[in-house]
């Protein structure tokens, strides 16, 4: 027992500790860059599965990212707030538009659900564009300063002005959010939102509040894509209406099904890996989305839990050709 | 205990239910029986909160519940079962009724999230309640099993066993026998008997007539929406009416 802990604790730990020496070895904007775009989608992919838990398929993502953008922004522009203050007040007003709309829209179910959701990105994108004594219209804005640095006298001074130490902020959000949604997801919480996934008439008649639960999901999930959104447009420093789009949203949602919505580690391995490959095969960069539709086509035949579900899945196989292999014999 | 007053359900011209009143006492248990579309799945849905009716009242307990949330009346005791959909299939059992004593007792978000001293008192607690609803029904030997795997006749059964960690004051049983072996439906009938003695409130819809016959002790007889009768077994069975429109003219029941 205890050797399978310290296993535990090595296997994680190691995980933990690895991303944050990548920059040690590999060096480079370019390469900077495509590593805070993966810890992004990480915590994009695993914020949605959230969602996903209790039975939605939100695409609400890209508008949550663009209000917490536009939010964490304008507060440190407009109003001269730390850009800490605004990244959580980002996350917080996502969580709470998620939460106003959450209640009209949790009683549609399914696609439809998902439709609604599509168009309230749709509205945050025009609201952004159309609201230009505010956003500054289609134009966006420019020149937001990078997050405050951290400084404890003495002892800690650390500046983002460099890409690598955005990196490692990123990637410290990236570890508390995991963490979080890994605690929602294992607590009673968690169990109730799956339940609901199966059968919420079920759920509701021994006592859940379906539709608060549901909004609470969706909330949640939102408020990590409001801080994302916030983070982004810090790091990038500049910030349009149509940054985080509906093709956007969709990749999120490809992350999330091509890595397997059913573990925690799918969206993770989704993110991981569609984040990567492409930048991989960069002389195909224009194709990405047919290359996408193509990925997510082949894992709903092929392997309908994602990747995930791939080892369970050759078991099976290997398994059926050994008796074969056996009954011939 | 429960108080159905005049109540009507229109679904566009249909009249699913009209003009419906039936009163259970605390510690009775009443049949609902009738034809195919009679209506009595609707009296269910309507005296849960799942649909809401077009007229009439629902007083449970001397309050009005007529246009409350089905999750507010599983708290306040009146916990149902359905026809179909009766199970979380991707749990075990053992999740199942774990899942369904959802508010009792209620662990708040902050608790479950944090994983503090008073959510793990309590996650034992339902787990050790959880195992003596399992041995009350006879589930406990397929406790690790995932629900969905269960043969039918468990599953029935699993569906009773949710809706009893619910704590229910008022239990209403949607068909419990529908699709059982007579084996089955003995064990099943046991269970409900116990759960009688043990003074639990039972509305129950059936079609098996045996088992209605020998479970309630009133029935109230629903075609077309209507009440067409209510009294005991015995005068249900002698009931023309009932004969007519239920059994079908010229048969006899064993």
């Amino acid at each position: 027992m205890n050797k399978r802990i310290l296993i535990w604790i090595l296997s994680y730990g190691i995980l933990t500790v690895f991303p944050f020496l990548i920059p040690l070895f590999i060096t480079g904007p370019y390469v900077t860059h495509i590593l805070i775009l993966t810890v992004m989608n990480i915590i994009l992919a695993s914020s949605l599965r959230l969602i996903n838990l209790s039975g939605q398929l939100s695409l609400a993502h890209g508008g949550m990212m663009t209000i917490g953008a536009y939010t964490s922004t304008l507060l440190v522009v407009k109003l001269g707030l730390s850009s800490w203050v605004a990244l959580l007040l980002a996350g917080l007003l996502a969580a709470v538009i998620a939460g106003l709309v959450g209640f009209p829209f949790v009683r549609l179910k399914g696609i439809y659900f998902a439709i609604v959701t599509i168009f309230l990105t749709a509205m945050v994108t025009l609201m952004a564009q159309q609201w230009r004594s505010l956003t500054s219209g289609s134009y966006g804005i420019y020149n937001i300063p990078r997050p405050d640095p951290i400084v404890i006298p003495g002892i800690l001074n650390i500046t983002f002005t460099s890409s690598v130490n955005c990196y490692y902020l990123v990637l410290v959000i990236m570890l508390v959010s995991l963490i979080m949604l890994y605690a929602i997801e294992h607590s009673r919480i968690g169990l109730t939102f799956r339940g609901i996934q199966q059968s919420d008439s079920l759920a509701e008649s021994v006592g859940v509040n379906t539709a608060g639960l549901k909004v609470l999901a969706f909330s949640i999930g939102c408020f990590f894509a409001g801080i994302t959104g916030g983070f982004y447009s810090q790091y990038i420093m500049a910030i349009a209406p149509d940054t985080f789009g509906f093709l956007f949203t969709v990749y999120i949602l490809i992350y999330m099904t091509v890595g397997g919505s059913g573990k925690f580690i799918g969206p993770i391995l989704g993110a991981f890996i569609l984040t990567i490959l492409p930048e991989v095969m960069r002389p195909l960069k224009q194709f990405q989305p047919f290359f996408f539709a193509g990925v997510l086509m082949l894992v709903i035949f092929l392997m309908p839990e994602g990747i995930v579900g791939l080892p369970g899945r050759l078991k099976t196989i290997a398994g059926r050709l050994f008796k074969e292999q056996q009954e011939r014999a | 205990m429960l108080k159905i007053e005049g109540l009507t359900k229109h679904f566009g011209g249909l009249a699913a239910v009209s003009d419906l009143d039936v009163s259970i006492g605390p510690g009775e248990t009443v049949g609902l029986i009738g034809p195919n579309g009679a209506g009595k799945t609707t009296v269910f849905n309507l005296v849960t909160g799942f649909l809401r009716p077009t007229k009439g009242r629902v007083v449970f307990e001397g309050k009005d519940i007529t246009t409350k949330k089905p999750h507010y009346l599983a708290g306040k005791g009146i916990v149902r079962t359905f026809q179909a959909t009766n199970i979380f299939p991707d749990f075990t059992v053992l999740k199942n009724i774990v899942f369904a004593h959802y508010l009792r007792p209620r662990i708040s978000f902050w608790e479950t999230v944090c994983h503090t001293q008073s959510s793990r008192r309590k996650e034992a607690e339902i787990l050790q309640r959880s195992h003596k609803i399992l041995e009350l029904v006879g589930l406990e030997p397929v406790a690790g099993t995932t629900a969905g795997t269960l043969a039918h006749g468990y599953k029935r059964l699993l569906g009773i066993a949710i809706a009893l960690a619910a704590e229910p004051k008022l239990l209403l049983l949607d068909e419990p026998f529908s699709g059982m072996n007579a084996e089955e439906v003995g064990t099943t009938m046991q269970l409900i008997d116990r759960l009688e003695q043990r003074g639990l409130t039972i509305l129950l819809i059936e079609h098996n007539m045996r088992a209605a016959m020998n479970l309630c002790q009133r029935i109230v007889v629903l075609n077309f929406g209507k009440k067409i009768a209510e009294g005991s077994p015995e005068d249900i069975r002698e009931n023309k009416e009932v004969i007519q429109a239920y059994l079908g003219a010229g048969e006899v029941i064993a």
